[in-house]
């Protein structure tokens, strides 16, 4: 009983955490904070695996420099990533679309989590019921012995 | 003792159940993943994707090495190679040869040429380079990486083969040579550029 409260308040403490980190602040963004975020998502063209707001590679700059003009001439953020992806392509994003070959990277953490949790469920239950196991009075004899010597 | 052998039984067959299935599922993803990597382009095919392709290719102007401006536009009527380079990058230098011999190969016809883009370097080091290795193209300086940007280079060597009408056919990253590039300007010219 008592761990299923345990559970219960982790499960608790996860939606709320998730509720707070979800609703991110409040209040418009700033134009610097709007080209931080953008270019947040932007692939830095020469160095793979940094955003093009980490990086300090001058094509990573350059691509800061035009955000922050469209971000200045009124674009919103969809057509400025839209021009990035009509410049190098889908791979400039540091998120994959979620179309194509790409999609695969979103489906398949999905099916593998939903696979794990069914063999989980499958093998709980396997381990709570196997209807192959009888206890004979020997193992009970030889359990009750072994536990009297361990005094529990 | 027949109690132990009725658990060994089910255990057993249990296991062999879980291991087919784990035998299964990890074939069917490796024939998966032999799919996807059967339908990707191969790696010795050197046309690179490029949402460019096809489209008009983007302005590019900028001031030469020897101070004049120039202009892609300026090359209209013409096949134009853009070769973005810099002195740093060796496969550049690989490459420098096979240009020159590709421009050298159509000065009499003046139907193709070959426009360089400085990328991540310096004026004084790529005329530099020039004077070592020869050539004598026009190479536009481009600072602040805003052509770059515009025809989306990664990294030096890459090249884009600009039609008469100034429309992008081909990207390249990598290397080029000269009869690969003929080749090109040969299929172009077959096609009615």
């Amino acid at each position: 009983m008592k761990s299923r409260w345990a559970w219960l308040a982790m499960a608790a403490v996860l939606v709320v955490a998730l509720v707070i980190g979800a609703q991110g602040r409040s209040g418009p963004m700033t134009q610097a904070e709007r080209v931080k975020h953008i270019a947040s998502e932007i692939r830095c063209p020469t160095c793979r695996n940094q955003s093009a707001a980490e990086s300090d590679a001058a094509a990573a700059k350059a691509v800061r420099d035009e955000i922050q003009r469209r971000v200045q001439s009124g674009q919103s953020d969809g057509e400025i990533v839209a021009f990035m992806v009509s410049r190098y392509g889908d791979d400039i994003l540091l998120k994959p679309q979620g179309s194509g070959v790409a999609s695969l990277v979103w489906v398949l953490p999905v099916v593998a989590v939903v696979v794990a949790l069914a063999g989980l469920g499958i093998a709980f239950r396997r381990w709570r019921a196997r209807p192959g196991v009888k206890v004979s009075e020997e193992d009970r004899a030889l359990v009750e012995r072994e536990l009297e010597r361990e005094g529990v | 003792m027949s109690n132990v052998s009725d658990v060994d039984v089910a255990v057993g067959r249990s296991k062999r159940h879980t291991a087919r299935w784990a035998a299964i599922s990890l074939g069917v993803v490796l024939l998966l993943f032999v799919a996807v990597l059967a339908t990707r382009k191969s790696a010795a095919d050197k046309q690179a994707e490029s949402p460019l392709l096809g489209k008009q290719a983007p302005t590019l102007s900028g001031t030469s090495l020897d101070g004049s401006q120039v202009s892609l536009a300026s090359m209209h009527g013409k096949w134009v190679v853009v070769n973005f380079m810099a002195s740093w990058c060796v496969p550049c230098r690989d490459e420098h040869p096979e240009l020159i011999k590709f421009t050298q190969r159509h000065q009499a016809a003046g139907d193709a040429a070959v426009l360089g883009v400085i990328f991540d370097d310096t004026a004084p080091n790529v005329r530099h380079f020039f004077s070592e290795l020869g050539g004598s193209w026009p190479v536009v300086d481009d600072p602040n990486g805003q052509t770059a940007l515009d025809f989306g280079v990664r990294g030096p060597p890459e090249s884009f083969l600009v039609d008469p009408n100034g429309f992008v056919i081909w990207k390249g990253i990598g290397q080029v040579n000269a009869d690969g590039l003929d080749k090109l300007v040969a299929q172009g010219k077959a096609r009615g550029a």
